[in-house]
């Protein structure tokens, strides 16, 4: 259950819309910020505030990338796996990364911390290899740089 | 009317048309998956490609996507159009499961049949295939989602044709998925359409699983019994059980679609309580001894009562003919009363339908679909009609307004404004106006009379034959069956498919009753004489809009092979015929009595005022009676 | 050439509005609603040759000009900041440093479009930039730059931002309407086209951050002067390259637009990384046709590259060493774009996955001579797709059949990645 605040928050953004569907996306961030990741509760809790069905919803959710229908860590590291950062050593930093955190890619730490996923360009290409972790950008990195970054150096 | 040349064929066809449904026009199949003549173009598939030789466009074009337009040039065969419709089959194939022999669709797959058409054949992708896990979609239909092409003609159908929710399109890239957000059964009362819709196997008929293939059925043009729109419909039988029921294409009535009613409501067809032998005093008993008991007890009745005591009665679950024929067994008999209807609550919606619609009037499911207001009066469509509901939703997508008058229409089909009366509607800046009349309606108020000047009018009826017996019922000055024993005369019943709306008072005899269901009046009969269901039999029924149509006989009347006893054999017994095939359609029952009771021979019901019916080819569009 | 768009640009922080308005900025808005009438103000976008800076190159007064004054109901401005084609940056770095060109561009354009609601549609993961034109649209908007009759005149414009959720494929104009609108984004058929019925059924103009940027210069400096600032006749304007990989300081420049690939890497990016020496590069994001050696003095303009056989794009240019297999190259971009296709049409949906594989295979010493075959098929076949993803995403590899076949070869016939063993 989300708190009655943000629920009204939400309620708000969805009646200044154009139409309902037009915060839907806002609305699923919303509450993937707040469970961490849209669980099976979120995308009902979302239908009902935007006054879709959950199928409308999951039509939606399942469609973009930083919407995530699995339990992620605490913290999310996106690793750029397109063109730039590959050019930049990119595929070695992910798989260096996936040995020193002991996860695959796609895969959570056991302490649920840090969930490690390549992802595609994410406009950082001067800077590459790049990271977000947080919403931050962040690039050049090496491995010692990057585990800095997640605290775990 | 542009006018352009499809493989050296010359062809005109109306403003907006496209270059496939061009070539389709003169009998030019180009392969298309995506496109549906109900749902139009989406340029998903691809499959489609022709090459343009001349005109405003060159090259190679997607045939769906591309109007007709004058001094095209096309080539369907053109060794590039052909190399890309053969690209696009081997893309589709490479991650379809080659499991055609378990799958249910085989035989009647277009994914089949445009991947011959396509010329692909050799398999040049290595890799593995992508899978999916399947859904639960509830009894009826079966879901295997390895099948897909992507084609989104169900989404399409399911959330833009029929307005439902709760199925649609997950996933996105090569991993696309059609189905619903968990396992449960589809909501859409229009749901089975997917598994006509679907070009390949993804979803099949639950109930005829594993049953039969294409080449096995026993199909006929038929109609649904249901309700009174009279939607074409193509039932599937094999070794004398129904199988399944697939929609029929009328482009006047149901457009390409039936509701989940008319395809999956049909279990009493092959229902072991179904009476397949004639009982006399509830024993079983051969043909002629049965007929023989009710002539006597018959001639035993009229001497003894008079023939004003009598009733004969027919139904608007019959057919055309059989209700005819009713008429002819009362003018011998001198029947006192003849009953079409078994209340006046059934009758009054249908007599008021035969008293007012005139051809110009009329409105079909069509006329619906096209119009840009529509008003619905006293009436839960969904309920009592379902497809006309669906054609109300195609004339709100494109613009038409919906009010309801004196109901409550809150579905996810359209979305209609609660208007206190007709005349309160803006009637006079529609051009296609129409009423829909349900059976709950309150009789016209004099104001309709204003506001019905140009408008099209829909009654919603009962029964699938309503309109016909209500035109009968006219010229016969029939009453509704509870209004005759209301009036304690009767004493004697005949009845022809009948049901009882009322109870039925323990001194009045039911001297016989023919039907191929198992009713109260059935087992009260004395006589009680098996007939054939209507996929067993020709006939007519006459819709809501006063359209007569034809249905054919799908397959031979009898006990189904598959059995119907708990051990599923039919009965050990040696002989020539099948086991209960010797029942006779309602019609020919009345015949057969009429000329043991030596009255004229009759091979032709629809004679006199209804010979022009006669003719109807059951794959046309039907004929009207008005 | 002076700087049109980087002129305010402080080193390691944002413009901030006061500076910019010092700096003569909103001066454009100003004028133009003082003195301009709204075909005006399209008349000088026509007359600067302002080609659009999304990727195709789209004359911007043209696309404006097919906009209908005469429909009923609401018209729309959308600025696209999606920027997820691979290799392009400038968008952000743009706003990261001056985010109220963008909101000046954005108010003219809707001036002279007639458009009272507008969106910036940007993509996920810029949190800076869109923080940034949140914090510019309230201060336009206190400053009575924007909001209801913008400086006393009887011109008002709304303007909203829309954070995508991440899909490069929300890019496309028409896949974009469809995301702003909440529905799936997939791209919509054209006809008709989004100057007609775009958003929410209405006329709508769609156009490249970088585009509506250089409006105010347009406006102030006028059509003639910023028709100027490009390196050869050609070439109007300034244009923003964004350069990655293997050079010594790859970063987001802003130079006269057909300035030559060589000047580029040599002058600001100042070279090739130590030990580095050029192989190839991607001449305009990822979609386009790669560039070698031989196309070092191509201007970088919409149709000298064209000429030469690519895009100039985005003007994201990736450049590559001598130690890059351009095979494995082409295969990350290939997985890129397989992944990012919306799943619409059968070309790019099967297709991609196809390449893909086949790429694999050769880049794993699996290959066969019938896979190149195979590959070209799919370089002609994919031009059929719906939209421009599936073709956009051919671009690379068709460079890498007409430029690279040898070394292609060479992985099939050594059985392995000759860059693996070297
Ligand atoms: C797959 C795809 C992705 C695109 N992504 C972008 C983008 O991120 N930003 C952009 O401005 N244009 C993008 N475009 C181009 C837009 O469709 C459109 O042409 C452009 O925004 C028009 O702006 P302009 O006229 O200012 O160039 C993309 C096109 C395609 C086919
Ligand atoms: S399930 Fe059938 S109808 Fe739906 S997209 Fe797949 S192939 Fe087409
Ligand atoms: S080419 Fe087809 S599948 Fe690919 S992104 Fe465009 S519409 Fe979607």
């Amino acid at each position: 259950m989300i708190p009655e605040s943000l629920r009204h928050e939400l309620q708000q953004r969805v009646a200044q819309a154009v139409t309902p569907r037009e915060a839907a996306v806002d609305v699923l961030k919303e509450l993937q910020a707040h469970y961490g990741w849209l669980s099976d509760e979120a995308v009902v809790e979302a239908a009902a505030i935007l006054g879709l069905t959950p199928l409308q919803v999951e039509e939606l959710a399942t469609f973009y990338e930083m919407i995530y229908r699995r339990p992620v860590g605490r913290t999310v590291v996106h690793v750029c796996d397109s063109i730039s950062c590959w050019a930049m050593g990119g595929e070695t930093l992910l798989s260096q990364l996936e040995q020193r955190l002991g996860i695959m890619a796609g895969g959570t730490t056991a302490d649920g911390a840090l969930t490690l996923l390549p992802c595609s360009c994410l406009g950082n290409c001067g800077d590459g290899p790049a990271l977000m972790v947080s919403e931050q950008l962040h690039g050049p990195v090496t491995l010692d740089s990057a585990l800095k970054i997640l605290g775990r150096f | 009317m542009p006018k352009l040349i499809i493989d050296n064929i010359a062809v005109e066809v109306p403003d907006g048309t496209s270059v496939l449904e061009a070539a389709l026009s003169v009998g030019i199949t180009i392969p298309h998956f995506c496109w549906h003549p109900a749902l139009g173009k989406a340029g998903a598939c691809r499959v489609c490609a022709v090459k343009i030789l001349e005109g405003p466009v060159k090259g190679i074009q997607m045939s769906c996507m591309l109007p007709a337009q004058d001094g095209m040039v096309v080539s369907t065969g053109d060794g590039e159009a052909v190399a890309l419709r053969k690209s696009v089959i081997e893309w589709l194939m490479i991650n379809h499961p080659h499991d055609c022999p378990v799958c249910d669709e085989g035989g009647e797959c277009q994914l089949q049949d445009f991947t011959i058409a396509g010329g692909h054949g050799i398999r040049r992708y290595d890799g593995k295939k992508r899978t999916h896990v399947n859904q639960y979609l509830g009894e009826l239909i079966e879901h295997e989602m390895n099948r897909c092409i992507q084609c989104y003609r169900c989404a399409r159908f399911y959330q833009e044709y029929a307005g439902g929710t709760d199925f649609g399109v997950l996933g996105r890239a090569d991993m696309v998925y059609f189905g619903r957000q968990c396992d449960g059964p589809l909501e859409s009362p229009f749901s089975g359409n997917l598994v006509d819709i679907c070009p390949t196997g993804v979803f099949t008929d639950r109930t005829a699983r594993f049953r039969a293939r294409y080449w096995d059925y026993d199909m006929a043009p038929s109609l649904c019994p249901h309700c009174s729109l009279g939607c074409n419909t193509i039932p599937a039988a094999r070794y004398r059980e129904l199988l399944k029921v697939m929609a029929r294409r009328n482009d006047a009535v149901n457009g390409w679609f039936i509701c989940d009613r008319g395809r999956f409501g049909n279990a009493a067809v092959n229902a072991p309580r179904r009476p397949r032998q004639p009982l006399v005093d509830r024993q079983p008993v051969g043909w002629d001894q049965a007929l023989d008991t009710l002539l006597g007890r018959l001639s035993e009745f009229l001497e003894l009562h008079g023939p004003g005591s009598l009733a004969i009665v027919g139904s608007p679950r019959m057919s055309l003919e059989g209700n005819i024929m009713a008429a002819r067994l009362r003018d011998l008999l001198g029947a006192g009363t003849i009953c079409y209807f078994g209340s006046s609550k059934q009758s009054e919606p249908a007599l008021e339908a035969a008293n007012s619609l005139t051809p110009d009037t009329a409105a079909s499911q069509a006329d619906v679909r096209s119009a840009d207001l529509i008003a619905i009066v006293g009436c839960d469509l969904l309920e009592q009609a379902p497809m006309m509901a669906l054609a109300v939703r195609q004339a709100w997508r494109n613009g038409a307004r919906i009010y309801a008058v004196d109901c409550d229409q809150t579905t996810s089909l359209y979305a209609g404004e609660v208007a206190p009366a007709l005349s309160a509607l803006p009637f006079s800046e529609a051009k296609q106006p129409v009423i829909i009349y349900g059976t709950d309606h309150k009789q016209p108020d004099s104001s309709d009379d204003a506001v019905r000047s140009g408008t099209k009018l829909a009654f919603i009826l009962n029964g699938p034959n309503d309109f016909g017996c209500a035109l009968l019922a006219r010229e016969q000055g029939a009453v509704p069956l509870a209004d005759a024993l209301a009036g304690g005369k009767i004493k004697g019943l005949l009845s022809f498919e009948a049901d009882l709306t009322t109870e039925l008072p323990d001194a009045v005899r039911v001297l016989a009753a023919c039907d191929w269901q198992p009713t109260q009046l059935m087992q009260r009969a004395e006589v009680a004489l098996p007939a054939t269901a209507w996929i067993e039999m020709e006939g007519t029924f006459v819709n809501n809009e006063g359209r007569a149509q034809r249905f054919r006989q799908v397959m031979p009347p009898g006990l189904p092979i598959r059995g119907l006893g708990p051990d599923g054999h039919p009965p050990r017994e040696f002989r020539k015929t099948a086991p209960g095939s010797d029942i006779l359609p309602g019609w020919r029952l009345i015949a057969d009595i009429i000329e043991r009771l030596e009255g004229e021979r009759v091979d032709v019901p629809l004679s006199g005022r209804w010979q022009k019916l006669q003719g109807i080819n059951a794959e046309d569009a039907g004929e009207s009676v008005l | 050439m002076e700087a049109v768009l980087f002129g305010h640009n402080r080193p390691d922080r944002a413009v901030t509005f006061d500076e910019y308005c010092a700096e003569g900025g909103f001066a454009a808005l100003r004028r133009a609603l003082a003195e301009l009438s709204p075909a005006e103000v399209q008349q000088a976008v026509i007359d600067s040759g302002m080609r659009g800076r999304g990727g195709a190159g789209f004359p911007t007064g043209k696309k404006w000009s097919f906009v209908p004054r005469n429909l009923p109901g609401p018209r729309y401005l959308i600025c696209n900041c999606d920027e997820m084609e691979p290799g392009t940056y400038k968008d952000r770095i743009l706003l990261e440093k001056n985010p109220y060109l963008l909101v000046e561009g954005m108010a003219l354009a809707s001036y002279a479009l007639g458009v009272q609601h507008a969106f910036v549609f940007i993509r996920r993961g810029y949190e800076q930039a869109a923080r940034n034109l949140r914090r510019s649209v309230a201060e336009a908007l206190s400053a009575g730059l924007l909001g209801d009759r913008i400086l006393g005149s009887g011109f008002s414009l709304e303007l909203d931002l829309h954070q995508s959720a991440g899909r490069y494929i929300c890019g496309e104009e028409t896949a974009l309407m469809n995301a702003l609108e909440g529905k799936r984004a997939n791209p919509r058929a054209k006809p008709p086209f989004p100057a007609i019925k775009g958003l929410w059924g209405q006329p709508t103009v769609v156009n490249n951050v970088e585009t509506l940027a250089n409006i105010p210069a347009i406006i102030s400096q006028g059509p003639a002067w910023w028709k100027g600032q490009g390196a050869t006749p050609e070439a109007a304007g300034t244009k923003l390259f964004c350069v990655s990989g293997h050079v010594r300081q790859p970063h987001c420049m802003e130079l006269p637009l057909g300035t030559s690939l060589g000047e580029i890497i040599d002058g600001p990016c100042r070279g090739m990384r130590p030990g580095s020496v050029f192989k190839a590069c991607i001449p305009g994001g990822a979609s386009t046709p790669y560039f070698t050696g031989e196309h070092w003095q191509v201007a970088m303009d919409f149709d000298p590259v064209a000429k030469a056989g690519s895009r100039l794009g985005t003007g994201g240019i990736v450049v590559f060493d001598q130690n890059t297999c351009m095979v494995a190259a082409t295969l990350n971009l290939i997985r890129f774009f397989a992944r990012e296709s919306c799943g619409w049409c059968t070309p790019c949906r099967e297709g991609l996955p196809f390449v893909r594989h086949t790429l694999e295979k050769i880049e794993n010493g699996y290959g066969a001579a019938d896979d190149i075959e195979i590959l070209r098929e799919h370089v002609h076949q994919l031009n059929y797709a719906f939209c421009a993803l599936a073709p956009g995403a051919m671009g690379p590899l068709e460079g890498l059949l007409r430029l690279f076949e040898d070394e292609l070869r060479e992985h099939i016939s050594a059985r392995t990645c000759p860059f693996k063993t070297r």
